[in-house]
């Protein structure tokens, strides 16, 4: 029982860091941008959400503007920071992106003071259930239902309407897909809106979870993504997806049986390390 | 010409300012304090800085010493070595004479051996390392080293709450891992035994797997050892699994965000700190209800702790002068039963002090005094 409780905080983390890695893998398979800024949206969307749940009261209301303001934030951050330096090499965007994270990290402290904020109302990560013996709580369970439903949502949507059609074609082909008509900007727009609302609603989850929303809390997270994305095979979404659950699992059970070896922290890249010496093109790769 | 005629008043302005200022300085007395403002640990940067601030105005109100002001000269150091040290040779350079570190340990263990080797006093205040004192005779510490408290803890846990079962969830820093060690030092001799053991990182705040962990060991007291921003969603987690058994903490649990993070789950939760909550102590009692009144919220073990080194250092200049740091050090060496915010202090020769650790408990969302441990034995503070 208690390693199917290990397991199922396993796939708690693992669904966490699926939101986040998929939108890295997104911008990286349209862009080639390496989008470590993508935790200043996790954390923008934590704090938008606790600010909101804290003085209107509500939850939903609190995830619709997570969701929506970091949604509007990061197709911004890909106009203002990103768009201008397309034609340079990789590097630079990745440069711009680390210095948006350090920079809106003391930003937050400077905004919201350097403690951190805890929740005033957060009893739902009291109310535990009990399946099959090993206990989850209802943030936990949230965590699941929202990286199940937004992901298969963006599933439906890339397979079968003319937008997601339009936005493969775009990755696959972005000269070919301009040259058929395809508005390219809105593709990036659409995809930087995708990704940031899936980093928005993870952090305002993560915030919950901890009942902690502080300053630093995406930094972490956005460097494992990065791990995640290359695990995945670099722009490969269902590999970004397979990483994700197998870090987090591995996390899961590495947190108690190697802490006297590495933290947490380590797992993950000794795990990424491991994983391109077997397969150096990721974990799903065909060749 | 209007442009003209601003520039030479704002210059007028700046040059006069300079003047005064300069006047001023010199007869002020200047004491250096690197502290956190910025990175990982600005929120107990920002404690700390509270803590030395308001030493300086409740000094500065009674009359300064012999007549004089005091001053911080204060500096980030982002609670990181490399920058402790380019910072403590600015201070060497600007030619200060005496030093209060509101740091961690890192930067508080490489600035040590500069101001040791410049010989000029340098106070931790809340750094717990061992290496900080053995620097040399010019460093001293105020507050208690990791080992000190983890005894502290060990004999709540088996002398006063008569508990034999422990499992230690640690942090996997010095400051965890030395709490630890004092904690399994002492644990025999209060007939307690550590069935677990567990360590966390920095960054983690989520502890899915060790709360299952610890459900499954089931142990009489947990030990948690860690920082308000770690060890709050612990405590809040495990208590949500419904795991009932008694939780130690330690100083880094003893601050009010601690407390606005755990809300109920806190409840019944014990920490072995320096700050009395229930004190008798006019310095400490005075320290706690100004604290509040300036800044609004509940005093914590930091600000406690800047608080009593800056106390320390004042004193000292008080009765050695404020220019001759060897006569400074002395003097700090020198001091006996001082009454401070963090207790009754003296210092032994290695620098390091003794005070009666302060045992907490949490009932209705506040701290509250459960025990004094005031045992010279079990927590004397190393001496080599």
């Amino acid at each position: 029982m208690y390693y199917a409780e290990l397991l199922l905080v396993g796939i708690v983390w693992g669904c966490t860091y699926a939101m986040m890695a998929l939108g890295l893998t997104l911008v990286y398979g349209l862009l080639r941008i390496l989008h470590v800024a993508q935790a200043t949206i996790f954390t923008l969307g934590a704090y938008t959400g606790l600010l909101v749940a804290n003085h209107v009261g509500s939850l939903p209301l609190a995830f619709l503007a997570a969701a929506l303001l970091a949604g509007v934030v990061g197709p911004l951050v890909y106009r203002v920071v990103y768009e201008p330096i397309l034609d340079k090499p990789p590097f630079v965007a990745l440069v711009a992106s680390i210095g948006i994270l350090v920079a809106m990290e003391d930003g937050f402290r400077l905004l919201f003071g350097p403690y951190g904020m805890p929740f005033s109302d957060n009893s739902f990560s009291t109310v535990t259930y009990s399946i099959g013996g090993a206990h989850l709580n209802l943030v936990q369970l949230w965590m699941i239902v929202a990286a199940v439903v937004l992901i298969s949502a963006f599933a439906v949507f890339a397979t079968r309407t003319r937008a997601g059609v339009a936005w493969r074609a775009t990755v696959s082909e972005p000269a070919m897909a301009s040259s058929f008509g395809i508005d390219v900007q809105r593709v990036r727009y659409l995809n930087f809106f995708i990704a940031s609302l899936l980093a928005g609603v993870a952090g305002l989850l993560v915030g919950l979870l901890n009942n902690l929303v502080e300053p630093g809390m995406g930094s972490v997270i956005s460097y494992k993504g990065l791990a995640i994305i290359v695990l995945g095979g670099l722009g490969n979404v269902p590999g970004t997806l397979v990483a994700s659950l197998v870090l987090g699992i591995v996390e899961s059970f590495g947190t108690v049986f190697l802490d006297k070896i590495m933290d947490r922290d380590a797992i993950a890249f000794l795990f990424l390390i491991v994983v391109l010496m077997i397969r150096p093109h990721g974990l799903l790769a065909r060749h | 010409m209007r442009v003209t005629l601003k520039n030479t008043i704002v210059a007028g302005l700046v040059a006069s300012a300079a003047a005064f200022g300069g006047t001023a300085l010199a007869q002020n007395v200047r004491i250096g304090f690197h502290v956190p403002l910025t990175g990982f640990a600005a929120s107990d940067g920002m404690s700390a800085m509270r803590g030395a601030e308001l030493a300086v105005e409740q000094i500065n109100a009674a009359g300064g010493v012999n007549g004089r002001k005091i001053e911080l000269v204060v500096q980030d150091d982002q609670a990181r070595a490399d920058q402790a040290v380019p910072l403590a040779n600015k201070y060497v350079g600007e030619g200060l004479k005496l030093m209060v570190s509101g740091s961690f340990s890192a930067p508080t263990r490489a600035a040590a051996s500069v101001f040791q080797a410049a010989q000029i006093p340098y106070i931790s205040a809340y750094a717990i390392h061992p290496d900080i004192t053995r620097a040399g005779n010019y460093v001293f510490r105020t507050a208690f080293t990791g080992e000190v408290q983890g005894r502290a803890a060990a004999k709540v846990a088996g002398d006063l709450l008569k508990k034999k079962k422990v499992t230690l969830v640690t942090l996997n820093n010095d400051f965890g891992q030395s709490l630890a060690a004092g904690f399994k030092e002492a644990a025999g001799k209060f007939g307690v035994q550590v069935v677990s053991e567990y360590t966390f990182g920095m960054q983690d705040r989520q502890f899915g797997s060790i709360v299952a962990s610890v459900r499954k060991d089931n142990p009489e007291v947990i030990f948690l050892v860690g920082y308000y921003f770690n060890g709050g969603p612990l405590v809040a987690q495990l208590r949500a699994a419904g795991i009932k058994a008694q939780i130690i903490g330690t100083e880094g649990f003893d601050s009010q965000h601690f407390l606005d993070i755990v809300k109920g789950a806190g409840e019944g939760l014990i920490v072995a700190t320096a700050l009395d909550r229930g004190t008798k102590s006019t310095a400490t009692r005075k320290f706690i209800d100004d604290f509040e009144a300036k800044y609004k919220t509940a005093a914590d073990m930091i600000a406690a702790s800047t608080h009593t080194a800056v106390n320390v250092a004042a004193e000292a200049v008080r009765r050695a002068g404020p220019t001759d740091s060897a006569k400074i050090r002395s003097a700090i060496a020198g001091l006996k039963d001082f009454e401070v915010a963090a207790g009754r202090l003296s210092f032994n020769e290695l620098g390091e002090s003794y005070k009666p650790a302060q045992i907490q408990i949490i009932r209705d969302g506040k701290y509250h005094h459960f025990a004094t441990i005031d045992d010279p034995v079990l927590l004397a503070p190393p001496v080599k």
